[in-house]
């Protein structure tokens, strides 16, 4: 439900000229007389100290903390007497000189590839799919989707955990009805690869909806006229798209992979309800890892250490998406 | 974006929110104390429950007592949470595998100077033993209880199955496949992770779970011992409909057991009576003996299964948390206890007070073989993580035995040193 929730809040900074912005200062209307200069005074200040102290209070404290954890010697009886120990980097070493750490860094990357391809591929296909589609066509489309989209992620979860049951699963039951017999009693999540590739499903499931209803906004704000121009000049469905719609909606499309890799990067709780990371480690990436050696293991020094290896990979990934939209702003 | 890396911090600091929220002990000097205490689910029937704990506030009306029943799916998480918090609960209930880990971290009330109060030398090693770190004992014996096999009389009578022939494991394997028809009815429900049950099987073989060499501990799945003990399991498991990748509380197999033409379930005594409570046709139908062994000398090697008593470090009034374990571990209410939920008695010598009892018994016979876990605080890493559920689920599904053998191995070889 948080991601949901968190997804709505970042549909807004697509289109940022919608924010209303303070009244111009226009040339020769001069600002009413007694109302107080705007920016001035403790009033601002005021306003927004609930939303900082927020925000420090649910995310800075913890971070400084998980910091603070990665750097000692913290284990079951450090939590429960703290007295932790400060053992410099040792917690990194033992992370980074570990192979299976590797295999879930590894893990990790080749989870997010396939989501976001997917994803992107999908809803893109599904953005041009509304953008041709009439008036009644494009209704259901985006009702659907939106229906989706609001779905709670534990409930969708749940729901994919009993469609995909070895016994009263209806996946099973309609393959056996098919006459695939070797789907009777099918165990799904007991298969590493077929578990992976459920969670795959799953998230990419849920992470349609946003792209490709942030896509076809995009979609509509593409000039008729240019597609028009194109068509006349012989242009196949694949240039015009090459040539016309990806170039205008490069910033668009740049947000939603972005976006795309941070969520798909940090997907815990479909994971967590359906398999915990199992069976083996087939579904364990970088947040399972840090939660099950934190808390399974009680080896919480190790897990803090392992989200904070998460947070800057994580952080790579902005950096190179702010870059690419500084050098777009500066090309225009 | 920056949420994630705080899981560990987070998670566990709104787990302890909200247990400071169900605390709330001794508010002030006048009036009652209350007592939180966490037990386990179906550790005790509501019926005893509200007996002991109307008798005990009438014994001592300066305490109330307030208990919360946990759930075991994630217990070692919401303990551990509770231990470390401020706002403890006074009495908490826990698992003997688990209580080692608990008791070295520091966070536990220490009554080594009480145990001859609560009568420790009469005490139950399987239960003592782990709740003690160093010679001191941090854990108080509750109760015990190991896997019998519950059996429906009246399908064993119409397969014409006498279940006192039933002294070793080819003769259960036969007499199995005799119950495990007509249609619909099934010989036994095995579901593919009761992992109990398995250990069962490779301590017969004279394997283990894990063993502990100079290096350290090592995951022991993989050795031939082991590899016969699961090849049983597998063989026992087909003959039924026990779903090959749940455990037996997913869906409870107390309440298959209940519902359909089971014939047998391989459970503590105590689900005869959850069976009955849930389907009152059972009554009288439902009878108990032991795992078979090998040889019909030995009966098969069973878990000590059962539960310990600790007193967090935290606790508001550690005075009269005392006087609920001494009280709920005490002589009287052990026999009432007993007796209501078929365990074994925290005291060897209290023994023969539920000899008469058919659960008891058979439990009993089994009992003279019972094992242990791997002795290691890191133990219950083991099973947080447990690997060994997978690897039967990988047997039982067709892997190659072996080789998920040494993979669930190398993982229970991993999690035991960290």
């Amino acid at each position: 439900m948080q991601a949901t929730g968190r997804r709505a809040g970042r549909a807004t900074p697509p289109d940022p000229p919608s924010v209303p912005e303070a009244p111009p200062a226009g040339a020769g209307s001069p600002a009413p007389a007694g109302r107080p200069p705007r920016g001035s005074g403790w009033w601002p200040y005021l306003l927004i100290a609930p939303t900082v102290l927020g925000t420090a209070a649910l995310l800075v404290v913890p971070l400084l903390r998980g910091v603070l954890i990665s750097l000692q010697d913290f284990e079951l009886r450090q939590l429960i007497n703290g007295d932790a120990e400060f053992v410099g980097l040792d917690n990194y070493a033992t992370l980074l000189g570990d192979a299976r750490f590797w295999e879930v860094v590894r893990r990790t990357f080749l989870f997010m590839a396939i989501n976001v391809v997917a994803i992107m591929v999908l809803s893109t296909l599904v953005a041009l799919l509304v953008e041709r589609l009439g008036r009644f066509g494009r209704t259901m489309v985006l009702s659907g989707l939106v229906l989706a989209w609001g779905m709670p992620v534990i409930a969708a979860t749940t729901v994919f955990q009993w469609m995909f049951h070895s016994e009263y699963g209806v996946v099973n039951w309609t393959l056996t009805s098919l006459g695939f017999e070797s789907f009777d009693r099918y165990p799904w999540f007991a298969n590493g690869p077929a578990a992976f590739a459920i969670v795959v499903f799953l998230v990419v499931w849920q992470s349609i909806p946003f792209a490709a209803i942030t896509l076809y906004a995009g979609l509509t704000t593409v000039p008729k006229e240019l597609h028009e121009a194109a068509r006349l000049d012989g242009a196949s469905a694949w240039q015009a798209f090459r040539t016309i719609t990806y170039p205008m909606l490069r910033p668009i499309f740049l947000l939603v992979l972005c976006l795309e890799v941070i969520w798909t990067f940090r997907a815990f709780v479909q994971i967590w309800v359906i398999t915990q990371g199992g069976p083996g480690d087939a579904t364990t990436i970088l947040p399972v890892y840090a939660v099950q050696t934190a808390l399974s293991a009680q080896r919480y020094d190790l897990g803090s250490a392992a989200s904070m290896i998460t947070v800057l990979l994580m952080s790579t990934v902005l950096v190179i998406y702010f870059r690419q939209l500084y050098r777009q702003e500066a090309e225009q | 974006m920056k949420f994630r890396p705080l899981a560990c911090a987070t998670v566990l600091t709104s787990v302890m929110a909200l247990t400071a929220c169900g605390g709330g002990s001794s508010d002030g000097d006048d009036g009652p104390v209350t007592l939180d205490v966490w037990l386990m689910r179906d550790s005790v029937s509501q019926e005893f429950e509200e007996e002991f704990v109307t008798a005990f506030e009438d014994a001592h009306p300066d305490i109330d007592v307030n208990v919360q029943i946990q759930e075991w799916n994630g217990i070692g998480e919401r303990v551990t949470a509770a231990l470390a918090s401020n706002d403890a609960p006074d009495v908490i209930e826990v698992g003997n595998t688990q209580v080692a880990q608990y008791a070295a971290s520091g966070g536990v009330t220490d009554l080594t100077d009480r145990v001859a109060d609560l009568g420790g030398e009469d005490w139950l090693p399987g239960l003592a033993e782990p709740g003690a770190v160093d010679g001191r004992q941090y854990g108080i014996p509750y109760y015990a209880a190991n896997r019998v096999v519950i059996y429906r009389t009246d399908l064993f009578e119409a397969a014409g199955v006498d279940p006192a022939e039933l002294t070793t494991r080819d003769a259960w394997l036969a007499a199995t496949e005799r119950l495990n028809e007509p249609e619909g009815q099934q010989g036994i429900y095995l579901p593919g992770q009761n992992w109990y049950a398995l250990s069962g099987f490779i301590w017969d073989e004279g394997g283990d779970l894990a063993v502990e060499t100079d290096g350290g501990w090592e995951g022991a799945l993989d050795t031939p011992e082991a590899l016969a003990g699961m090849e049983f399991y597998q063989r026992l498991q087909a003959l039924g409909e026990g779903p090959r990748d749940s455990d037996e509380a997913e869906p409870p197999q107390v309440e298959v057991f209940a519902g359909g033409e089971v014939a047998q379930i391989i459970a503590v005594p105590g689900g005869a009576n959850l069976a009955v409570e849930r389907n009152p046709e059972l009554e009288g139908r439902i009878g108990f003996f032991p795992i078979p062994g090998k040889t019909p000398d030995t009966p098969g090697a069973v878990f000590t299964g059962g539960s310990d008593l600790i007193i967090p470090a935290a606790s508001h009034d550690p005075e009269a948390a005392f006087t609920f374990v001494e009280e709920l571990t005490g002589d009287r209410w052990q026999q009432e206890l007993s007796r209501a939920m078929s365990y074994v008695p925290n005291k060897t010598t209290l023994a023969d007070e539920v000899a008469d009892d058919p659960g008891v018994a058979a439990m009993a016979v089994g009992a003279a073989n019972g094992r242990a876990t791997p002795n290691t605080p890191e133990w219950a890493a083991v099973e947080a993580e447990n690997p060994i559920k997978d690897y039967m689920t990988a047997v039982l599904t067709g892997s190659d035995p072996a080789g998920a053998a040494r993979e669930a191995s190398e993982v229970i070889t991993r999690a035991l040193n960290p």
